[in-house]
């Protein structure tokens, strides 16, 4: 192994095995399982009550608010990833040797990823115990989901990695992040409220606005990572192989693009909070 | 081993470092003394490139310094001023984790020596964050010596220590500059550099006032001597009769104390004691004052400006 693989390898190990055995993931995970058996236990009523499957994936829902949870868990633990070795110092230090903005990085990327990875792998089983239970079958589509998942996760840590490179705290990270996150949920449900109203019905300032916002939200659905994750699910429930491909391929240009700007605003910030 | 040229860090029209030249050569001890402030952690944090100059270059082990360049980091071993660990993790964890960093061969008995070596041997499996300042910095020094570095760059080594702990660092480090490692020290302790160091170098608001072997420097510095007598009477009637010794600078009384600054060129206390009886008072104590750090810098910085307007004059 290079010399750089070796870093990064030694810099993955200690972060990896602090976070795997810390609790906080598996409260993360704990909470996406209820939250996916509350969904599902309504999803059950309502066949019972209607007699009718309203869904060709009925578990890909669950799985889908599974990997939300888990994702919001990730930007927030890659958001502060940088930050808080920053606020401590213990960045400082590595760079006293032989660490470079990339290897801490990449070996911060793989982590989050790995967990993600690891996480899913949890959903996996989760999902085919419900699914021998409740007999609603394990899809093609949920696999192809959970792969998906993958690149989504991938999309999430690149987002927190770039914002946490721009922050010298760990709370300033965490609120830039949560600013960030909540003006795209806000800016979403102005554009889903504007669209919803009939353009008849507008004055000419609020059809300006409506076509502003309208720009804006298409522009924040190729910056937001959790707009790729719609966009994933979107292809894996319409069971297109091109849509399919392409979300990935896209996640993937996603994430090298923000690895590449977290590499040069943490060579631009340095070391010191 | 190090050297700078014209070295400048301008931070928002704040000059923290200005065109700084310093030499460091191979097996030196050197000393970069300032006052808190003085530009002496933003200098260090230039070499090791952490950051990026505004102008001027640095060489690091006979190579232009580029931050990316992470084999000669690897040579480098730096104990910084403020200790900062994973407080999670065993001190021997701790090392184990930067000797896979920086790949050491034969791990487990370096870390032994070394631990032996600082003084925590029986101390390597508890949490870092149950050691107090004094084992942090000892941990701290076992880690920049972890690789076998060439250079050892210390930034304000003792500061927070015990004067034990004190002493074992200071022979430590003059063990380490007996193998043949080059030690850069940066210091506002100006008694500590006086210990360790041959070559020094004075930094005074970002700019190099003085550099030169440590007996040169400490020749500068005392070309005068301040007194202070204690008599068994007012001071102030008997001023006149001081002042007016031709050895004597400059003269101040507080009380029945006189505050009398010297010409150093040789010992003219019996000189003033014998004044000081015929004007009619009796000395309690005479004691010498200590130069401060910031009466040394102001001594070299005063130095510096009437050579500067000697060579203005000239020209």
């Amino acid at each position: 192994m290079s010399n750089r693989g070796g870093v990064v390898k030694t810099l993955f190990k200690r972060d990896f095995v602090y976070t795997f055995y810390s609790w906080g993931f598996y409260v993360v995970l704990f909470a996406a399982f209820m939250i996916s058996s509350f969904i599902l236990k309504n999803f059950l009523d309502g066949i019972r009550e209607e007699d009718i499957l309203v869904s060709a994936y009925p578990l890909n829902y669950p799985l889908f608010i599974s990997v939300i949870v888990i994702s919001i868990y990730l930007v927030m633990l890659s958001g502060v990833s940088i930050s808080r070795e920053r606020e401590h110092g213990t960045l400082e230090v590595l760079f006293y040797g032989p660490v470079t903005a990339g290897n801490f990085l990449i070996s911060k990327y793989f982590k989050d990823l790995c967990l993600g990875i690891i996480a899913l792998a949890f959903c996996a089983v989760y999902f085919y115990l419900v699914s021998l239970t409740t007999n609603l079958g394990f899809t093609a589509g949920l696999v192809r989901a959970l792969v998906m998942g993958v690149f989504m996760i991938s999309c999430v840590v690149c987002f927190g990695l770039f914002i946490s490179s721009l922050t010298g705290r760990t709370r300033s990270s965490v609120l830039v992040l949560l600013a960030i996150l909540g003006g795209f949920l806000a800016l979403q449900f102005v554009h889903a409220a504007l669209i919803g109203m009939e353009r008849e019905a507008l004055s000419t300032p609020m059809l300006y606005l409506r076509e502003t916002v309208s720009h804006l939200f298409r522009g924040i659905n190729w910056v937001s990572p959790f707009a790729f994750l719609n966009r994933g699910l979107d292809a894996v429930v319409l069971d297109s192989p091109l849509l399919f491909g392409l979300n990935i391929f896209y996640a993937v240009v996603y994430s090298v693009i923000f690895l590449i700007l977290s590499i040069i605003s943490m060579s631009l910030k340095g070391v010191k909070a | 081993m190090i050297q700078t040229e014209n070295l400048t860090k301008q931070y928002n029209g704040f000059t923290a470092v200005k065109d700084l030249n310093l030499k460091v050569e191979k097996g030196d001890i050197y000393g970069f003394l300032g006052p808190n402030g003085a530009g002496k952690t933003t200098t260090i944090m230039m070499l090791l490139g952490l950051v990026r100059p505004s102008s001027g270059k640095v060489y690091l082990l006979g190579e232009e310094l580029n931050p990316r360049n992470v084999d000669v980091k690897r040579k480098i071993g730096v104990v910084s001023e403020n200790q900062y660990f994973y407080r999670e993790m065993t001190a021997r964890e701790y090392l184990e984790f930067f000797a896979s960093i920086y790949r050491v061969p034969g791990v487990s008995d370096r870390i032994d020596e070394l631990f032996k070596a600082v003084g925590l041997f029986n101390h390597q499996n508890k949490k870092i964050g149950a050691y107090s300042k004094g084992m942090q910095q000892k941990l701290a020094f076992a880690r920049a010596l972890l690789h076998d570095p060439e250079l050892l760059i210390l930034d304000e080594p003792v500061a927070n220590l015990d004067p034990t702990s004190i002493k074992q660092l200071r022979d430590l480090i003059e063990e380490e500059n007996r193998l043949g490692r080059t030690i850069f020290v940066s210091s506002h302790l100006l008694s500590e550099v006086e210990k360790l160091c041959k070559k020094v170098g004075i930094i005074h608001q970002g700019r190099l006032l003085a550099e030169d072997d440590m007996s040169t420097i400490k020749r500068r510095l005392s070309d005068t001597v301040v007194l202070t007598v204690e008599v068994d009477k007012e001071a102030a009637p008997h001023l006149e009769a001081v002042r007016d010794l031709p050895f004597v600078q400059t003269v101040e009384t507080t009380s029945n104390i006189f505050t009398v600054t010297l010409e150093a060129d040789r010992d003219y206390r019996s000189d003033l004691s014998r004044a000081l009886f015929e004007s009619g008072c009796v000395i309690l104590s005479m004691k010498t004052k200590e130069m401060s750090l910031e009466e040394a810098f102001m001594t070299i910085t005063q130095q510096n400006i009437s050579l500067l307007t000697a060579q203005e004059d000239k020209s």
